[in-house]
């Protein structure tokens, strides 16, 4: 058991958190523009149809992973320590209230692509 | 010549010796201190102890930035005495001990809660040890660096120890176990060392949830770095390291 002595997982809450933190610069503020602020103001008029193609394709996939899971796992992260800073835990109960509730999130998120997609 | 102003100054202070079962706190004392453009913080200090009231103690002594032993709170900022000016608070300023570390007597805190950390990561060049743990005396050949080896490190290698980075870094304030900015920065400077075999060592402190781990990437601690060490970049590498690390450890088990 040697080779598990004195590991812990932090390495991978902070790797989803580096990688959330990356699609949450990069990819989230050009979602938000056209998903929340052109269409809806009617600047740019998105195809329906040809967008649940797509969603249920595997850049729906990418899309999901890039713009639900990663950014929800980051935000996680970024609670727990939050929680810690305020003194508030930073125990057990804020590890499974966090990254659990990015799990149910990413898991939701993936189960509505899985709907969308053709073999479903 | 430029002319003489006077600002007020008022230091923190506590003396042990005052202390009663039911009052053992600091306080405040203020001084009118005389300055010029060049009269600096560790300048008025000394100025109030020898013209104003000598049982003022404070640590100082290159007056150059370079020694780290001059390390205040200056209006809530760490900061060193010797390379802040008091032309910067025309309105007066507050002195007072370096936070997050336990105070001795007036502005002299215990920075042996940071030396504890320092020696943790064995800051010093491993291989020497191994060499007289073989019974080698002394390397007759001197050490060999390319210019590309020194610059991978050079920047990490300015640390002068003055326990600035702790007192601006709020995780060191919630838990005293961290190690800390100052000694993961040195840390990291003898692991990208290429004369240094001690890597593995100071991973198993590196790797601990008081090692890089304890980090949530604040970064005051450059902010408030009189060398520009960036100890920030420093963890942050080292949360690289330590994740390859520890993989590493996973699959092949402990080496
Ligand atoms: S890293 Fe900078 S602030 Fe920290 S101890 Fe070294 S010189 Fe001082
Ligand atoms: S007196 Fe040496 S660093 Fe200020």
């Amino acid at each position: 058991m040697s080779r598990f002595k004195g590991l812990h997982l932090e390495p991978l809450w902070w790797g989803l958190f580096s990688a959330g933190g990356v699609c949450f610069a990069v990819f989230l503020p050009a979602v938000l523009l056209v998903f929340a602020v052109l269409a809806p103001l009617g600047v740019i008029h998105l195809n329906m149809n040809a967008l649940a193609t797509a969603a249920g394709s595997i850049w729906g996939l990418l899309f999901v992973g890039a713009v639900i899971c990663l950014p929800a796992f980051h935000a996680a992260h970024r609670i727990r320590h939050g929680l810690h800073d305020l003194k508030l835990g930073g125990g057990l109960w804020s590890v499974v209230l966090c990254y659990g509730a990015a799990a149910l999130i990413s898991a939701s998120a993936l189960w509505g692509w899985l709907a969308l997609t053709s073999w479903f | 010549m430029s002319e003489q102003r006077f600002v007020q100054v008022e230091v923190v202070r506590y003396l042990p010796e005052n202390k009663t079962p039911e009052k053992d706190e600091p306080f405040s004392q203020f001084f009118e201190v005389p300055y010029t453009e060049s009269t600096s913080i560790l300048d008025a200090l000394q100025y109030i102890k020898e013209e104003l009231d000598s049982s003022l103690s404070f640590r100082w002594s290159c007056r150059m930035a370079i020694c780290g032993s001059c390390g205040f709170m200056v209006n809530g900022t760490p900061k060193l005495g010797c390379k802040d000016f008091l032309r910067n608070y025309p309105n007066g300023v507050r002195i007072a001990p370096l936070a997050h570390f336990t105070v001795e007597r007036d502005l002299m805190v215990n920075m042996e809660e940071f030396l504890v950390h320092l020696e943790a990561v064995q800051p010093f060049l491993v291989e020497e040890q191994q060499a007289k743990a073989q019974g080698v005396q002394k390397y007759t050949e001197t050490y060999q660096q390319t210019p590309a080896q020194l610059a991978k490190y050079k920047q990490f290698s300015n640390c002068i120890n003055c326990g600035l980075c702790y007192a601006a870094c709020p995780q060191f304030g919630l838990n005293p176990e961290f190690i800390g900015p100052g000694a993961l920065a040195l840390a990291h400077r003898y692991n990208l060392d290429s004369r240094d075999h001690g890597k593995a060592q100071r991973m198993k402190v590196l790797n601990g949830h008081n090692g890089v781990w304890s980090c949530t990437f604040v970064g005051f601690c450059s902010d408030v770095c009189p060398k520009k060490v960036d100890p920030a970049a420093a963890v942050n590498q080292g949360k690289v390291e330590s994740a390859k690390s520890m993989l590493i450890q996973m699959f092949k088990g402990n080496s």
